[in-house]
């Protein structure tokens, strides 16, 4: 891992196309601003992280278990 | 036109050349591109995401309303703009399950669901307030039938 120090208002370049500045910093917290093209999605790590770890989960799932009849869930009217 | 999908749980099947869906950034953390939907029935609640390209990765999906009346779908601007959506309406909304030895142990990620528009399948995050990574499909199961849905 590349570890930079910045201030605010210092920028970073991935590649040519990705911009990371530090915005602020306040107390504990950092304020990051990216910019990046349309096609490249951001995520907060642990959000990607969850969402990996569920997806692999689900990829798992055997076909044995999936009900053809599935209970109806209970619907209001 | 027809592709082949070869499928470690279903062996080799013939899909309309239409059918194909290309993912662009792929499934979160799980990348693949092209996938296709499959169904044992019109019924089904269940829908398979299968890869074309790798035989072993599949992923049961479900219409998220069929189990959560009130799912909430909120996109950032970005999103909406990256996807080429201007509302949920116009994308199909799966959501992944997690499927489990027993019912009451299914989950779907109503975090993260997965849009369709036209041909294209994009994994996208929900900014709405309450959507669970693992939410469970039928929690209500064992309860009396008054108790409301889940």
């Amino acid at each position: 891992m590349l570890i930079i120090t910045r201030r605010p208002g210092e920028k970073i370049m991935v590649g040519d196309d990705v911009v990371v500045e530090v915005i602020e910093v306040s107390g504990s917290s950092v304020r990051i601003g990216i910019a990046a093209p349309k096609s490249i999605p951001v995520y907060r790590e642990e959000i990607w992280a969850a969402v990996q770890a569920e997806n692999r989960a689900a990829a798992a799932s055997d076909v044995d278990q999936l009900p053809d009849d599935v209970p109806a869930p209970t619907k209001k009217s | 036109m027809a592709v082949t999908l070869q499928s470690s749980r279903f062996g080799e099947l013939q899909i309309p050349a239409e059918a194909v869906l290309d993912f662009p950034n792929g499934l979160i953390g799980l990348g693949g591109r092209r996938f296709a939907l499959l169904a044992r029935s019109e019924e089904s609640a269940f829908v398979w995401l299968h890869s074309m390209d790798d035989p072993e990765l599949a992923i049961p999906v479900t219409n998220p309303w069929r189990f959560f009346e009130s799912y909430e779908l909120e996109l950032s601007d970005d999103e909406a703009e990256r996807i080429g959506v201007t509302s949920p309406e116009d994308a199909l909304v799966y959501v992944t399950v997690r499927s489990a030895a027993a019912l009451e142990d299914f989950c779907a990620n109503l975090r993260a669901p997965i849009l369709v528009v036209g041909n294209q399948g994009h994994q996208i995050i929900n900014q709405a307030p309450e959507a669970p990574v693992r939410a469970p499909l039928f929690a209500g199961l064992q309860e009396e039938p008054s108790t409301k849905a889940a």
